[in-house]
């Protein structure tokens, strides 16, 4: 009996689904108030980009923001740092958050990378310690 | 490369670890080592460029424990006109988890001061013609080794081509000196990232089309039409030939209420590549709105015409105004 249930339910819900998600992909293809195609709209049509990967960017975006609330960001900046990103790079950081280079000026401090780096330090490849110039 | 051989080449072999090791580090500075040259700079850049360059009026501020991303933010921002601190940078690029700041995020934190963040050619005479243009370049280096990354954002503010350096606000240091060789190799493990940010109207020297066009669309998303349309202008003047841009200066046009303006606009991107559909769609939905209907006819004709991603949009479109018209 529940089987039978869940056999007639299951495509319903997938249906609502699927018909609920049309908007937000159709969505970002017309500015409010007017009916023209807007610029991003058409540059992303002209990468070729299917309404899946346009899918999938609108979903990164509250990635990122998860992301950021977990790496210790104020929760009162996560908005408007999510919001100035482009498409692209919010897709970038939902992606790849953890392999992106932070810039930030640390290193490791064991002995042995140390020496690696003062030896590539006087040779001119790094530039580590302020003292090997 | 190297090193990864020598190990799958020592396991086999009886040696102990510390000749293994040793042999591996010296192969790895060998290697290492013939990467590092002075940076060749084109012919052309040496006789376009001034043999000395430097930006008197960087403001310096000296980076506070990890926080060199804010710190070169506010130095570039500021040298541009941006009032901002780096007090009131850090919450908005900052990554408490990662004790950095990404790329990304430096970007987009340019675009909510005001100014359109521009990632420059790669290249060091892309960097040294920004720097001769006078505005300050914010570059990625790795201070360190691929293996322990030391990652740094430092401000260029300077060079000297006679004796081949590059002057640098960086970390705790004000116009420090770095000899190109130096600092090409510490530039190259970003794969030479640097980006300059521009008031909206200024485009970098020797920036790509398609580079500008979503710089400056990424910008509008942000800043809206009205803050965006100078820099749409900007671009159609600088590359006449960018139908796209010719395009994204239509809508700016027409968010701003200037439907005339935006005809000319749409216009010119059809004049430039008439199969752009998509121009042809918007032009016709202008004049419709301005109610010259047999031009919006024709140019909405043109669009349906095409295929493409665009057609059923134009199709629609024009049965729309053929009811219009019959009615």
């Amino acid at each position: 009996m529940m089987k039978k249930i869940c056999r007639f339910l299951s495509p319903l819900l997938i249906a609502a689904l699927v018909l609920g998600s049309l908007p937000v992909a159709a969505a970002p293809h017309a500015t409010p108030g007017s009916d023209l195609i807007t610029t991003e709209a058409a540059l992303n049509a002209e990468r070729g980009q299917t309404d899946r990967e346009r899918i999938h960017e609108i979903l990164a975006r509250d990635d990122v923001q998860q992301q950021l609330v977990a790496q210790g960001v104020d929760l009162a900046e996560v908005e408007a740092r999510v919001a100035a990103l482009s498409d692209e790079e919010a897709a970038q950081m939902a992606d790849q958050l953890d392999q992106l280079p932070a810039g930030a000026n640390i290193v490791g401090a064991l002995v042995l990378i140390f020496l690696v780096l003062l030896v590539t330090d006087i040779l001119g490849l790094t530039n580590v310690f302020p003292f090997t110039r | 490369m190297t090193l990864r051989r020598s190990r799958q080449h020592t396991h086999g072999t009886p040696w102990n670890a510390r000749s293994a090791g040793v042999l591996a580090l010296l192969l790895l500075m060998l290697t290492l080592a013939g990467c590092a040259t002075t940076p060749h700079l084109a012919e052309s850049t040496h006789q376009r460029l001034p043999r000395q360059a430097l930006i008197e009026d960087v403001p310096f501020h000296a980076q506070r424990d990890y926080q060199c991303g804010p710190a070169s933010l506010a130095m570039v921002l500021n040298a541009e006109g941006v009032d901002v601190e780096v007090d009131t940078l850090i919450p908005q690029v900052f990554l408490p988890g990662r004790e950095g700041s990404v790329q990304p995020e430096m970007l987009a934190t340019v675009r909510r001061h005001g100014r359109i963040p521009f990632v420059i050619d790669s290249r060091l005479d892309a960097l040294l013609t920004e720097i001769d243009a006078g505005h300050p370049v914010v570059v990625m280096q790795n201070l360190a080794l691929p293996t322990w990354p030391m990652w740094h954002y430092a401000v260029a503010i300077g060079y000297d081509l006679d004796d081949n350096e590059l002057i640098l606000h960086s970390g705790e240091e004000p116009e420090r000196i770095e000899s190109f060789r130096r600092f090409d190799a510490t530039w190259a493990r970003s794969d030479r990232w640097a980006f300059v940010a521009l008031p909206p109207g200024a485009l970098p020297e020797g920036i790509a089309e398609d580079r500008a066009v979503a710089a400056i669309s990424a910008y509008e998303r942000v800043q809206g039409a009205a803050a965006t349309l100078p820099a749409w202008e900007a671009l159609v003047e600088r590359f006449p030939r960018a139908a796209m841009g010719h395009f994204a200066l239509g809508n700016a046009r027409h968010a701003t209420g200037d439907a005339l303006g935006a005809i000319q606009a749409f216009e010119g991107a059809v004049s430039v590549q008439p199969e752009l559909a998509v121009a042809w769609l918007n032009l016709g939905l202008v004049l419709r709105h301005q109610g010259d209907l047999p031009a919006a006819r024709r140019a909405l004709e043109r669009a349906a015409d095409l295929p493409g991603h665009w057609q059923p949009q134009a199709r629609e479109a024009l049965a729309g105004l053929q009811e219009e018209i019959r009615s």
